[in-house]
This record gives structure tokens, sequence and C-alpha cells, in this order.
């Protein structure tokens, strides 16, 4: 049942479990996502795989000494909503660490508040250059895209292309990915004909696609997500747009394939998580969730699964007695953590992670690995 | 003639001006600090800051709509043009409030009195409509405008309220500052509307040709009233860019002069304490039906949906002009003394 | 300087274009005749795409089919919202608050918070991200003709709109029905004086209005590959500067608009970027405005 009233409910007596618990040893997690609002299905996903994660955890035994429990509240993705619930995290004295935003804009808002009051925060999605520059206490476990960008330029170099075409979407992801792979890019001894900004909530690309076949590029670099992707390829397929079409991790999205159809054939993109990776890690949370919610987990569920086990690993490193500034510290230690995404390090002095990405393109209705 | 015949709201009981106006100073200055103190928690703090700044919004826009009768749909535009001031100022300049926020309600102004220039000429609908197109373009260019407004990355990091030195240094504090600007607002805004400026824009909104034939320069009135709304918006803007500390452009987009507008009419059109109500309102029930989570938008929707059926007229509507001056005038005719003519 | 490029950006504008006009036909139907914005005809138009979906996915019927029944969904729909959000605010019949402008906007207000509770209602039930189209539905099939490039949905919808526009014009000028509601779009006292029934002609436009609105959804959404419960507010916003350019009360006129206004966003994005496209419609708007106050092909309207 997609309502999930249980769930809210659930949150309600988990917060006032949770703040009134403060006493017998519960480590409350606060995850701020967006549960309602356009970016709504995202924030299910987060919340699925954190789910998961956390009965994986208590199931292998928990932590000795302490119930961890997690508090989650609906931001909308609203920068202005997120700055409520940050607030109210704050304020509640059980909670130690916070996982989220799902935007960068949301996670930033929120942690201005954070960064003042001093409470450790994880987001498994915010990619803007500036997040972790905001305090000592932002962690982020994604590839930024200044990993992203040049992997992709790397690869359309080895594949012959030396004029490229970019198509971004007008917000802060959009603009550093766009920027990332055209730097480097042009550092290759490439040509970049245009980059393409669009408004978020467009759909049709027509115009720009006409714009673009005029410089006629050898292949184009999508900086967007899975709707507009779907769009994007399927107009494309309409004008006859010979230009061949590369694209981010946003793009590894089961959903684009269905909505695309056989348009999304020949799109090649960079990812750093597979469901179809052999390694034990990732076949057991792909069983998990599809056992659960029926579907093959995404990318995001990937990133927040991961995140949720970086945050507990933190947690059972700073010992049953938490505060947030031990959580912090132990957060910032996060070293070669075997990820669902990829092991995963935070750099001891910026606190970037380091991950690994692989290559993989779509060809008969799948995604698959490739050269 | 009775006025039995016109459905109108009883008369309110109205204190004495001073009165009412020092019980408000206290609940606003004493009492809400003195509360919030005691629960604890900046949460809340937030919460009654957010509201101030929506209050001083809605009682803006209340004048422009609500008043002189001409409905804007581009309201956040202004608000958002006040926070970007302030914001670039602040960040780029390091001026102290005292510069950003006469600066942002300024520059708000300017632009709002330049685009009511040439739309004054138009007749509700229309003028309506160019407010919509007034407000998107301003986000557009918001968000568009890399290389000045930083586009969508937005703007971050924007000093706290720094005056001459001293900084808030605690919730309690930032909330007061904000509270005497939003007091502040709402005196100006108040003495603008009880006066004969105020009065004059209610004779434009119930019929302009009127109001045209008895002398009165509408177009004058209608471009002065929107540049003070607009003003005020843009005072908002800078108190929510020093106390977010975070701007970005989608926090000034169409729904937001929609929610903007929705305070003003759940409130009562035209009526000042109706504005201040429907943005405490607007403001503090989505907060408080938090925990009915995915329902929330839902529950506002259904909320605005029926005050407007049961209440067509707002929670404390303006009587209309007619109305009054029927039963002014049924009075005359039957010799007793009525009720004075006056607004609330 | 027409080279082909540019020509095929001028059919990307059109095609944008009609997708609005199809909107703007049954948007300026209802404001010409009541005198109100209806908020939530972008949510008929989503309803109406949904229904078409959910009789797609479940019985997959010919695509002629699937109008005719969209148009019943949408007339039922129309007729609904007018009992909600319109007809209580009929019920004040004197003078002063038929003139108080506080009443035009508390229906404005409450199409508004119909339109928001619609929208989150249908969100929380189909979630906000795009449905899957059936292949087989999708009116995605590229036409070329000559070196330009359209699709087999810019005809239909080419179609749709033309056939809808000399339905309204027969239906407004021909038949009885169309007489009441022109009667009641020129005066709803007088046509009460004369003995039409008002609440059932309003009811009518709202039907008939609904009707295209919700034919419009269908078929924009098989276009364009695009179903969410979002996807009528942005386009109703388009459909709603249209008919104010167009001049409130002429339907062609908001149907020339639009296309203009299309053509106005595609030659945006070839000479400036996408991101500006929404600044220089609305650029236009204000421009019309100021040079033609009463819309560009309006007739004299009495004193709003």
């Amino acid at each position: 049942m997609r309502i999930s009233l249980l769930g809210a409910l659930m949150g309600a007596a988990m917060a006032w479990a949770g703040s009134a618990a403060a006493q017998t040893g519960t480590i409350v997690i606060g995850y701020e996502l967006p549960l309602s609002g356009d970016s709504s299905h995202y924030g299910e996903v987060f919340r699925n795989a954190a789910d998961i994660k956390l009965q994986e955890f208590k199931d292998a035994g928990g932590m000795p000494g302490a119930n961890i429990v997690l508090r989650y509240e609906d931001s909308k993705n609203d920068p202005k909503e997120a700055r409520n619930i940050a607030q109210l995290f704050v304020d509640d004295k059980s909670i130690v660490g916070v996982l989220g935003d799902f935007s960068s804009t949301a996670s930033m808002a929120a942690a201005e508040i954070y960064a003042k009051a001093g409470m450790p925060q994880l987001s498994q999605t915010a990619s803007h250059p500036d997040f972790v520059k905001i305090s000592k206490w932002q962690f982020r476990n994604i590839t930024t895209q200044s990993y992203e960008g040049p992997f992709n330029a790397g690869w359309m170099h080895e594949m012959g292309v030396s004029k490229a075409a970019v198509v971004a979407i007008q917000n802060d992801w959009g603009l550093s990915c766009a920027s990332n792979f055209a730097d480097a890019f042009k550092a290759k001894g490439g040509t970049v004909t245009s980059i393409e900004y669009f408004n978020p909530g467009t759909r049709d690309f027509r115009s720009i696609l006409t714009k673009i076949a005029r410089a006629a590029p050898q292949a184009m670099y999508l900086c967007m997500f899975y709707e507009e992707g779907a769009s994007f390829l399927q107009q494309r397929q309409e004008l006859g747009v010979a230009a061949q079409v590369y694209g981010a991790s946003s793009l590894f999205e089961d959903q684009l394939i269905k909505l695309a159809g056989p348009a999304a054939n020949g799109l090649f993109l960079s990812s750093n998580f597979m469901p179809a990776n052999p390694d034990p890690n990732v076949q057991k949370f792909v069983g998990e969730y599809k056992a659960k919610y029926g579907v093959v987990p995404n990318q995001f569920a990937a990133q927040a699964y991961d995140a949720m086990g970086i945050m507990l690993v933190a947690l059972q490193k700073a010992g049953p007695k938490v505060t947030r500034d031990s959580l912090r510290d132990a957060l910032a230690q996060t070293k070669d953590y075997p990820g669902v995404t990829g092991a995963t390090t935070f750099d001891p002095v910026t606190r970037e992670p380091q991950k690994s990405v692989v290559r993989m393109t779509i060809s008969n209705g799948e995604y698959m690995v490739t050269q | 003639m009775s006025a039995a015949s016109v459905p109108e709201r009883g008369d309110h009981p109205t204190l004495p001006p001073a009165f009412a106006k020092a019980l408000l100073a206290l609940i606003l200055f004493v009492a809400v600090p003195a509360t919030l103190s005691g629960i604890g928690g900046g949460y809340l703090y937030q919460i009654a800051t957010t509201a101030l700044i929506f209050v001083i919004l809605a009682a803006s826009l209340n004048l422009v709509t609500g008043t002189a009768g001409l409905l804007s749909l581009g309201h956040a535009g202004f608000y958002g043009i006040g926070a970007y001031v302030a914001a670039l100022l602040s960040t780029r300049l390091g001026a102290s409030f005292l510069v950003t926020l006469p600066a942002a309600g300024a520059v708000a102004g300017a632009i709002g009195t330049l685009v009511a220039l040439p739309t004054m000429r138009l007749v509700s609908i229309y003028f309506a409509v160019a407010t919509l197109g007034i407000g998107e373009m301003i986000y557009v260019t918001l968000l568009n405008w890399t290389d000045f407004t930083r586009g969508p990355m937005g703007i971050r990091s924007i000093p706290d309220i720094e005056m001459l030195g001293w900084e808030p240094h605690s919730p309690m504090q930032q909330y007061l500052v904000v509270a005497s600007v939003a007091a502040v607002s709402l005196w100006v805004l108040s003495r603008l509307t009880h006066s004969y400026f105020g009065n004059a824009l209610r004779a434009v909104r119930e019929d302009d040709q009127c109001a045209s034939a008895m002398g009165l320069n509408v177009v004058h009135l209608k471009i002065v009233a929107f540049g003070a709304s607009c003003c005020f918006a843009g005072i908002a803007g800078a108190l929510l860019a020093h106390t977010a500390n975070f701007i970005s452009p989608d926090q000034f987009q169409f729904g937001e002069s929609i929610n903007i507008l929705a305070m003003v009419v759940v409130g009562g059109l035209g009526s000042l304490p109706g504005a201040v109500i429907g943005a405490l309102l607007l403001v503090i029930l989505p907060e408080a039906l938090r925990s009915v989570g995915d329902f929330r938008m839902i529950a506002i929707g259904s909320i605005m949906f029926f005050s407007i059926l049961l209440l067509p007229k707002g929670l404390l509507g303006e009587a209309s002009a007619l109305s009054l001056l029927r039963r002014q005038f049924g009075e005359a005719w039957s010799g007793r003394p009525g009720p004075p003519v006056g607004w609330r | 300087m027409l080279d082909v490029y540019l020509a095929q950006q001028i059919v990307n504008g059109l095609s944008i274009g009609l997708v609005y006009a199809l909107m703007a036909i049954g948007f300026t139907l209802i404001f010409g005749v009541l005198n109100v914005v209806n908020f939530a005809h972008g949510e008929v138009y989503m309803i109406g795409a949904f229904a078409g979906l959910m009789l797609i996915t479940a019985a997959a019927p010919p695509l002629l089919a699937v109008v005719v029944i969209v148009l019943t969904v949408g007339a039922a729909t129309g007729v609904g919202l007018e009992r909600l959000a319109f007809k209580p605010f009929r019920r004040f019949r004197d003078e002063a608050s038929l003139r108080s402008r506080a009443m035009r906007e508390a229906t404005l207000l409450s199409s508004l918070a119909v339109s928001i509770v619609t929208r989150e209602a249908m969100r929380q039930i189909f979630g906000s991200s795009m449905q899957t189209i059936p292949q087989g539905y999708l009116l995605q099939h590229p036409i070329r003709i000559g070196v330009l490039s359209i699709t087999d949905g810019d005809l239909i919808i080419f179609a749709s709109s033309v056939v809808m526009l000399v339905a309204l014009q027969f239906l407004l000028f021909r038949t009885r029905t169309g007489l009441s509601i022109r009667a009641v779009a020129n005066s709803p006292l007088g046509a009460q004086f004369v003995g039409i029934d008002t609440d059932r002609a309003i009811m009518a436009t709202f039907a008939i209005g609904s009707m295209l609105g919700a034919t419009a959804g269908i078929l924009v959404g098989l276009y364009t590959g695009t179903i969410t419960p979002q996807m009528g507010f942005a386009p109703g916003i388009k459909a709603f500067v249209a008919m104010v350019m167009g001049g409130l009360s002429s339907i062609p006129g908001a149907v020339i608009c639009a296309l203009f206004l299309g053509v106005a966003e595609s030659i945006t994005t070839e000479f400036l970027a996408s991101g500006w496209q929404d600044l220089v419609a609305y650029a236009f708007l204000i421009a019309t405005l100021v040079f033609f106050p009463q819309g560009l092909f309006g007739v004299g309207r009495e004193r709003a």
C-alpha cells in the first residue's frame, strides 16, 4: 500500500519513543527525506533501503547496550522544510546523527543549521561541490561529478569522439556535472560544441535537439535524471538525431527503459551500482530488496543502503555511549567500507568519498556492463 | 431598510486602538519569547521567525490585493529580489544588516514601481496575468543568470543579522530582531491602510471609474500601492536571507505566490488583521500537521477549501463598502445615529 | 536565412503551441462564460490522461474508443468540479455580494484549493513519477515531410483542435444549449430574467469545457509520453496566458496566441538558451497587454 499511514504512525511512535526513551539507551538517527511532493519516489526508495539495512543490522546482533532507531521526517525536498526539520532534529537530544537530504539545495539549507549546532550529517545524494565545505559536520557517500565527469570524458575520448554537446538540467547537480565533464573533455583535446541547460520540469527537448543537430557533434553527454532522459531519448529518435548519447549515473534506472522503450537502446552511461554484480554484498542487498518490495533496487536505493551502513559502522565504532562529536569523528574515519556502490573511503582532509565507477550500456532493453 | 437582507459579519467588539497596540506589542515581544524559552528548543523559534516573515508578506500583499483590489500573482518574485539583494550585498560586499535591509526594500520597491508603470492601466484579470508573468520572469532570471546570482547553486553562508558589530547569539535574540522589523512594518502598513490613502485605495477597488470621476488620480494611487507592497516584500526577503543563511531560486516560484495569496484570502481580503492571522495559520498549521505525514498537503488544501466555502469573506473579512454605506444610509433615514463609518 | 534547422524549430514551436492551444480551448470557454478563472482545469486535463491510461492498461481498446470514454469522464469530472467548487458561491444573490471582489477571488481560490487537493490525492494514489505507457499507444511515430520531422501525434493533435473548434462553433451558434450559454456569458442576471436556467447552462459549460480539457490531457499525455499528477500545472499557466493574450472571450484568439507562445519558446531556445524561454514568452505577454490592453482579439468587455 503506497499510502504510508502506517509509516507515518510508526514514525510518530518512534519519535515519541525516541524522545521518551532517551534515558534507556536508545540511539536515534534522524532521516530527512522527501516523502511527498515531486521527489517522493526517491524518498520512498531511501526509506525502503535504510529500513532493510537497519533490519539486517539488528538480525546480525545489533549493537549491544543500545537500541538504534530511525526517525523519518518529510522534507518534500524543500529547503524551507529541510531547515525546520533540521531544527527539530537538533532540538531532540536523543538524535546523534542525521541522514539526508535528497537534493543539494535542501541538504545545504539544513547543513547551515547542523553546522551551527554541531550535528553530523551524511547525505546519500547531495553532490554539490560546496556541500562538504560548509563545515566539518557534513559528509556524503555519492561520487561527485568531479570524479564522474573526467571518467566519462576519458571514455568518450577513447571511443573516438572529438566533438560533443552537453545537455544539463539547470540545478546545482547539473551545473557541476556539465562543467566537470566539459573541462575534462577539453583537457583531452576535444571540443564542446555547446552546453544546453534546461529548467527543471522541462519535458520537451526538440528545440534543444534541433539546435544541437545543427552543430553536428558526434555525441551528446546527458546530465539529467531518468524522467527527462526518457523523454530526451524518445524525442531524439523522433527527430532522427544521429549523435550518440552518453550519460551520468543518474540515468541508471529501470524505469528509464520502461518509459523510453526501444529509444533507450544504445545509451552509454557510467554507474557505481550494478544489480547483476556477483559480489555477495550486492546480491544480498538485491535479494532482500526484491523480496520485500518486489522490484530490483536502483542506484538511489543502493546509495541510501550504503549511507545507513556507513552510519551504523560509525555508531559501532563510537561505542554504546554515542555523542554527536564522537559520531562525527567516527564517520570521518570511514575507510574501505564494503558498500554495494563500491568500496567507500572518506578523505581524511576533505571528507570527500572516493569510489569506483563502471561503464554500462543499454542494449536490447537491458542494462549491461560494457568496455 | 434593514441590514438583514445583506449577508455580513457582525460587528467585532473593538478595543480602543492604543490598548490593542500595547497588547499586541506585549504578546509579540514578551509573551511569545517567554513561552518559547520555557518550552525550549530552537525549532519553535524558527517557526515563529518564519511565521513573522510571512506575516509581513501577507500584510504587504493585502495592501495591493485586498485594499487596492489589484490581484497580484507575482509577489514571490519581489520577495526573491529582496532576498537576493540582501544576500549579495552581505556576501560580496560584507554589508551589515542596517544596509541590506533597506537596500532590499528599496530595490524591490523600485523594480515593483518600474513594473507597475506600464501595466497600471490594465484591468483586473489582465493585470493579474501580467503580475504572474513578472513573477515568473523574475524566477527565470534568478535561475539562469548564473554569473550574477549563482543560479541554481544558490547563495550559501549568508551572514547572520549584524548591526554595528552586534550579532544575535541565540534564537531568541534573532526572533526579537525579526519581531521588531515585523512590528514596524505592520505599523507602517496599518497607517497606510487606515488613512486617506487607504480610503482612496478602497474607492479605487470598488469602482475605479467612479473614483477617477471623483478626482482621484487612480493610476498614481495604484503605482504607489504596488511599489509600497513590493518594498515590504523585499524587506521580508532580506529577513529570510539573514535567518536562513541559504537561499536558492526554487524558493521563489509561482507556488509561493499562491501560498501568500492563500494566506491573505483565508484571513480576509482587505483586512490587515485577517492577513496576519491567515499567515500565522498557514505557516503554523503545516508544522503542527507534520505528524500526519503524507496527507499534509491534502489537509492544507482541504482547510483552505472549507474556510473559503464557509467563510467566503475570510475570517475577519472587511465588510464590503456597499453594505456599510447601505447601513449608514438606512440609519440616517430612520433618524438613529449609526456606528461610525470606519474600518477596523 | 531559413535553413532546415530553423524551419524545424518553427515546426517544433508550432507543435508545442498546439498542446497549449488544445488546453486553452476548454479553459477559455469556461472563463468566457463565468468570468472566473478555473484553476482546476489543469487537474481535469490530468484526470483525463489518467483515466485514458487506466483504460488502456486494462482493456487496450482502439484509440478512438479511448477518446470517447475520456470525453465522458471529462464531462462527469467537470460537472463534479462545478458542483463542488463553484456552485456554493452562487448562493449569494444580492447585489453587494455579486459585485464584491472578495466573492470573485473566493471562487478563484476555491478552484485552486480543489486543484491542490486533487493533485495531492492523485499523487498519493499513483505516485509522482511518470507512468509507464504501453509502447503501442504512444503517438510518437516520426513522419518525414521533406527535411522536416514531425510525428503522428502532431497531426492527431492538430486534427483534434480543428474538430474541437468547429464543434464548439456549431454548438455555440447553432444549438439551444449554446444559445443559453452565450446568454449567460453576456449577462447572468439578464439571462435569468428571460427564463434561462442559468444553473443548467453553467453546468453545460463546465461539462463541455472539461470534456475538451480531458481529451487534451489524454492526447498530449500519449504524445509526450509524460503522464504524472503534476502534468496539468505548467500547460495550465501557459493556456491562461494564451487566453489573456488572445482577449479573454475569444477562443480562436487564444489558439493563435498559444501557437505564437510555442514558436516564441522554440526560437528562444535556438538563439538564446532553453532556460530563458519562459521569460521571452511572458515578455511578449506583457508587451501585448501594454499595447493592446484588451488582448489581441478581445472585444470590448464590460469592466471586469
